[in-house]
């Protein structure tokens, strides 16, 4: 069990070091065309551009782990969003709005995980009904764009502390809560159940609250990035997330996170996230046209998945030589 | 009781051959069906009840014409869903497919013959790349037909400049508003696809490899089932029905936008779900998806009927595919037992 487990966490360092290294490069063909990217202002913008995004991508992580899928995230962005733009200056002021949005965020996670783990449904459908019901609520609270975000909130997550960007210090939490949570029981039995289920569960892992967990946790991370977006447009819009599920998935998949569950972290999908950033910021610096993007990260996203496809099929293969 | 019968899955009733096993499983596969019937029938008394100038007989007809759409791209999705697999690219085809035929045929009927043809060509061309990535390249469908559905886009994006296109071919227009000896047209056409879509799905040998797939890809490959082959033409047929519902949909508003489809995307998986299919695949007949199209239509027009808003409309939806698969959850315990 033991070896198997340093075997799963090797695997995944494998996936997380060669995503740093593409997002080092990335980062430095970045600076070389926009010098600019290398003062402080520049990274920080960079991490302003990336914090939403790898905030979502690293909930999604974990579901995938769990060897389950999850689609719902932009809808709980967009729900997160409406409220914090409906009730930030007004009713709950900023601490408020932001446990009404955790507590939205963990109850969707929570009706996902409950049907997933213990109706046994399957996650890709559960989680559409809840994208399409959650995408409705939003709606609902805001029906058109508008609405206001607290000037708090604004200052606070696009400012510094001591000269250190706030995304910078959110991510950094983000990073050091997961190892916590890696190296913790529950965290070993996320990459339990998603290598096997039903051998975890004869291991004596409790597979249903493993799951429930990874969505609960998930939904909360999606809210906590859809109030730090609000930080970012300063106003609510209920349809801004819906081109998010992609790339939330090409992250996951970029970072080196098995699609099929048990292999990969979060640390990987944290460098995904930095890619898929600098390529927007590229992009947009060439003046590629905005539907041109829109081919580029598709194929992309095809690519991504594909080449962690075959690595997790050749890492397989290695198991396989090994024992 | 059966100790002398290997367990049937559910999707099988039509394989075997026994009359008791034939009795005992058509049952769960029409059950949810007739149940999605009868739900329409109640939404449509209730409305009528509750109002009385709800339920003309021109506006039952105008929900069936409405239906058109959702009854062809759901049999597409179906199918899919059939394998196993999801479409997240249909309403990027739709949309596309509506352009290309405002595009060619600019408000005139010269072109109408070729444009068709090159419509559904293009669309199912589209499908053909997704059944090639899933099969071939082993892909997770719901990321290739994501991945897809926004390439193509872009690309559609890209040629339109993004601009609404021309009026449509006045044939197609016509088509969508005329009758045939008292029948509108479109109605006549769910009757005859409804028909064939039947006949493929559940009563041909093609149809039923795919529910030998779809509910054990294992056992259909050691079978010697063509599964690569088979898997890229029904994604095909995705998108070739995902192109007629562009061109459907077109002719009836009579312009083109390339999101016109997207509104369809959630509820074609939703009327294959309230149907009775398994998402996981192997199960569901066309049938279902037909009643679970027929009552999606029925409760948008309610839905606007009251001026709820679509946010409502987007919660409910989602709601009903939460308690479809619940409710189907809970018919599969039953069933084992």
């Amino acid at each position: 069990m033991a070896k198997s487990i340093s075997l799963i966490r090797k695997m995944a360092g494998g996936g997380a070091t060669a995503a740093s290294a593409l997002l080092c490069v990335m980062f430095v063909i970045y600076a070389l065309h926009e010098p600019s990217a290398l003062s402080l202002f520049g990274i920080g913008n960079v991490l302003n551009n990336t914090v939403v995004l790898a905030l979502a991508a690293m909930g999604l992580t974990l579901v995938v782990l769990c060897g389950e899928l999850d689609l719902s995230g932009p809808g709980v962005i967009a729900i997160a969003n409406v409220v914090v733009a409906t009730t930030s200056t007004g009713t709950l002021g900023t601490g408020g709005s932001l446990a009404a949005v955790l507590a939205i965020g963990a109850a969707v996670g929570c009706v996902n995980g409950f049907l997933v783990a213990y109706l046994k449904l399957q996650s890709l459908a559960v989680s559409l009904g809840t994208l399409i019901a959650c995408q409705g609520i939003a709606l609902l609270v805001l029906p058109a764009p508008g609405g206001e975000v607290s000037d708090a909130i604004v200052n606070t997550l696009s400012g510094d502390f001591f000269g250190i960007p706030a995304p910078a210090i959110v991510l950094a939490l983000v990073g050091g809560l997961w190892l916590l949570l890696k190296h913790s029981r529950m965290g070993i039995w996320l990459y339990a159940v998603g290598t096997d289920e039903q051998a975890s569960r004869l291991s004596g892992v409790n597979v249903r609250a493993t799951k429930l967990f990874a969505f609960v946790v998930s939904g909360m991370c999606y809210a906590m990035a859809g109030y730090v977006y609000c930080a970012e447009i300063g106003s609510g819009d209920p349809r801004i997330s819906d081109s998010f599920l992609l790339f939330m998935y090409a992250a996951v998949a970029i970072g080196g996170t098995s699609l099929n569950g048990g292999r990969g972290g979060v640390i990987g999908t944290l460098a995904g996230a930095g890619i898929l950033t600098i390529l927007q910021k590229m992009l947009f610096a060439l003046g590629v046209a905005d539907f041109y993007t829109n081919i580029f990260n598709g194929i992309i996203m095809i690519l991504a998945i594909f080449f962690g496809q075959l690595s997790a099929l050749l890492a397989g293969a290695q198991r396989l030589r090994k024992a | 009781m059966r100790m002398h019968e290997p367990p049937i899955p559910a999707g099988h009733a039509a394989v075997s051959k026994t009359p008791a096993a034939r009795r005992a499983l058509i049952g769960p596969e029409l059950l949810p069906a007739l149940m999605v019937f009868a739900a329409t029938m109640v939404l449509v008394v209730g409305m009528k009840i509750a109002n009385h100038s709800f339920g003309s007989f021109d506006q039952l007809t105008a929900i069936m014409v409405t239906a058109i759409f959702l009854v062809v791209a759901s049999f597409g999705q179906g199918l899919i869903i059939l394998l196993g697999g999801i479409d997240l690219s249909l309403g990027v085809v739709i949309g596309i497919g509506g352009m290309m035929i405002a595009g060619l045929t600019r408000g005139s009927d010269d072109a109408l013959l070729l444009a068709i043809p090159a419509t559904l060509l293009c669309c199912a061309g589209i499908g053909l790349v997704n059944g090639i990535g899933v099969a071939l390249a082993k892909l997770p469908p719901f990321i290739i037909t994501l991945s897809s559905g926004i390439t193509f886009s872009g690309v559609a994006l890209g040629l339109t400049a993004g601009s609404s296109q021309q009026s449509v071919a006045p044939a197609l227009q016509k088509f969508m508003n005329s009758s045939f000896l008292g029948i509108p047209c479109p109605i006549l056409f769910i009757i005859l696809f409804v028909l064939a879509a039947w006949l493929f799905q559940n009563r041909t040998a093609e149809g039923r490899k795919l529910y030998a797939i779809g509910s054990s890809p294992g056992a259909a490959r050691i079978l010697g089932l063509p599964i690569a082959a088979l898997t890229i033409a029904v994604y095909t047929i995705g998108g070739l029905c995902a192109g007629i519902t562009g061109i459907l949909l077109a002719g009836y508003s009579s312009s083109a936008t390339l999101n016109m489809g997207d509104a369809l995307l959630m509820p074609s998986i939703a009327a294959v779900v309230i149907g009775g299919a398994r998402v996981t695949g192997g199960s569901g007949i066309y049938l279902g998806t037909f009643a679970g199209a027929l009552f999606l239509s029925t409760l948008s027009t309610v839905i606007t009927t009251l001026s709820l808003s679509q946010g409502f409309r987007d919660l409910v939806q989602g709601g009903i595919i939460l308690i479809a698969l619940v409710l189907q959850s809970g018919r599969l315990i039953v069933g084992s037992r």
